[in-house]
């Protein structure tokens, strides 16, 4: 469904969110045109601006526009713990949900030898020199609960070990609130696996 | 009536119900959607469609996992088969660490050496049988040989290993040997392998760590021969690895 014209190609961008089908790219374009022009410019300036200016942190590989991202450029937080993350949404998540006050590494993917995404891919050059220089006193592992997340943990975990750095896996298991009843056999075994002395 | 009675036919010839399968690879799509490429017991590798499992509240998520032995249910008749059911079959040992390179690795193989919709049984017997052994770290290279050796055997390619064609004799096993990919051993001054490492590897007696050695040599040489030049990414990237871990 092709429509031609102006309109018909701003439809068509829109597709291109997440979630943002036809339809909803229809209600999008037609809301911005009717009833929110000043607001659609607006819009479509800090698309162009953060499209243009917005880069990966040199030190962490965060998505920012200056050098150093907010928390890698903040004093007051601890440098010597560092958590590593598969994307900077996971950053975001993490920053607003926990009390974690140390920084973050961003590897933008997970191993996946399958695909041939290796460690050439995940910057795990810049982060091995962030462990020699010796700054790096514990690794936090939050990559995602899935094989590949865990490969990539092993594998980051063992270059914690060669420089001596710390490393820990986040917990996965039954979720706040959830009954046993209603989990399933995966996510039940794995809680066992990884069950606390109390 | 007939109608009904139609539809009831279409479904049975495209249902299958509660498969034993393991799941190879896994891609994300769409929104909350996953593309699961599967080995099934009795129907080979297959292609199937696992919808809205990416949801914060999906109850599979957590099982749509490779190495995890499953019973999926799907329907369909085109390539792309739509997944209406998963169980995991207990009990089951999970990879960890180390062990889900090599796992990684057989997952390869097998979509290197197995067609779509090509149904080999015995070759998801001893895939089974291999992440089992798999999840004991002292058992890998001995696992990794013998499904490396059942698979290519299962999938068409004979592996002799007993017999000195060119010369007509059995294996002895004071001499050397080297490896043809289509005759199998033949006696040389020079050959790589040992007569008693070819005997042992024919016999699966893998208890000795020479003859590890000399079996991972053969089946390199086997597998890289069928590969025809292709490279396989995970071999690529564990040497990666490796070069990354061990430079201290």
């Amino acid at each position: 469904m092709h429509k031609k014209g102006l309109l018909g190609e701003l439809i068509q961008s829109l597709c291109c969110l997440p979630g943002v089908g036809p339809k909803s790219a229809q209600r999008m374009a037609f809301h911005l045109l009717q009833r929110d022009r000043n607001r659609g410019k607006l819009l479509a300036d800090t698309l162009l601006r953060a499209i243009d200016d917005i880069g990966y942190c040199q030190h962490c590989r965060t998505l920012t526009e200056e050098d150093l991202c907010g928390i890698c450029a903040n004093d007051s937080r601890d440098h010597s713990i560092v958590c590593i993350v598969e994307s900077p949404a996971d950053v975001w998540v993490i920053d607003q949900a926990t009390i974690f006050r140390g920084q973050y590494f961003v590897l933008h993917g997970r191993l996946s030898p399958l695909d041939g995404l290796g460690p050439d891919e995940l910057g795990l050059d810049l982060l091995e020199q962030r462990l020699a220089s010796g700054s790096i006193k514990e690794l936090i592992l939050a990559t995602n609960s899935t094989v590949e997340g865990e490969a990539t943990a092993y594998f980051i975990g063992e270059l914690a070990k060669k420089h001596q750095v710390s490393a820990s896996r986040i917990a996965h298991g039954v979720p706040m609130g959830g009954e046993l009843e209603f989990i399933d056999s995966g996510t039940l075994s794995h809680a066992f696996n990884g069950r606390k002395v109390i | 009536m007939k109608e009904p009675c139609k539809a009831w036919v279409l479904m049975t010839e495209t249902a299958v119900y509660l498969q034993p399968a393991f799941i190879l690879q896994h891609r994300k799509f769409r929104e909350t959607s996953l593309i699961l490429d599967v080995l099934t017991r009795d129907y080979g590798r297959v292609s199937l469609l696992a919808r809205g499992v990416r949801k914060s509240r999906s109850k599979t998520a957590g099982l749509l996992q490779p190495f995890i032995p499953l019973a999926i249910s799907y329907l369909g008749r085109m390539e792309l088969k739509i997944m209406t059911n998963v169980e995991i079959i207990p009990p089951y040992h999970q990879l960890q660490g180390a062990a889900l390179y090599s796992g990684f690795y057989i997952n390869e193989l097998i979509g290197f050496f197995l067609h779509k919709d090509d149904p080999h049984p015995e070759i998801f017997n001893h895939y089974r049988e291999c992440v089992i052994d798999l999840a004991d770290s002292s058992k890998t290279e001995a696992a990794l040989r013998n499904f490396e050796i059942d698979l290519v055997h299962h999938a068409g390619y004979g592996l002799q290993l007993n017999y000195d064609l060119q010369h007509n004799q059995p294996l002895d096993s004071l001499k050397t040997y080297k490896f043809d990919i289509e005759q199998g051993p033949i006696e040389a001054e020079d050959g790589k392998f040992s007569g008693a490492g070819l005997q042992a590897i024919s016999s699966r007696e893998f208890s000795d760590p020479q003859v590890l050695v000399e079996a991972k040599r053969l089946m390199r040489t086997v597998i890289d021969s069928y590969l025809q030049g292709k490279q396989l990414k995970t071999r690529l990237i564990m040497s990666k690895i490796i070069k990354h871990t061990k430079n201290a």
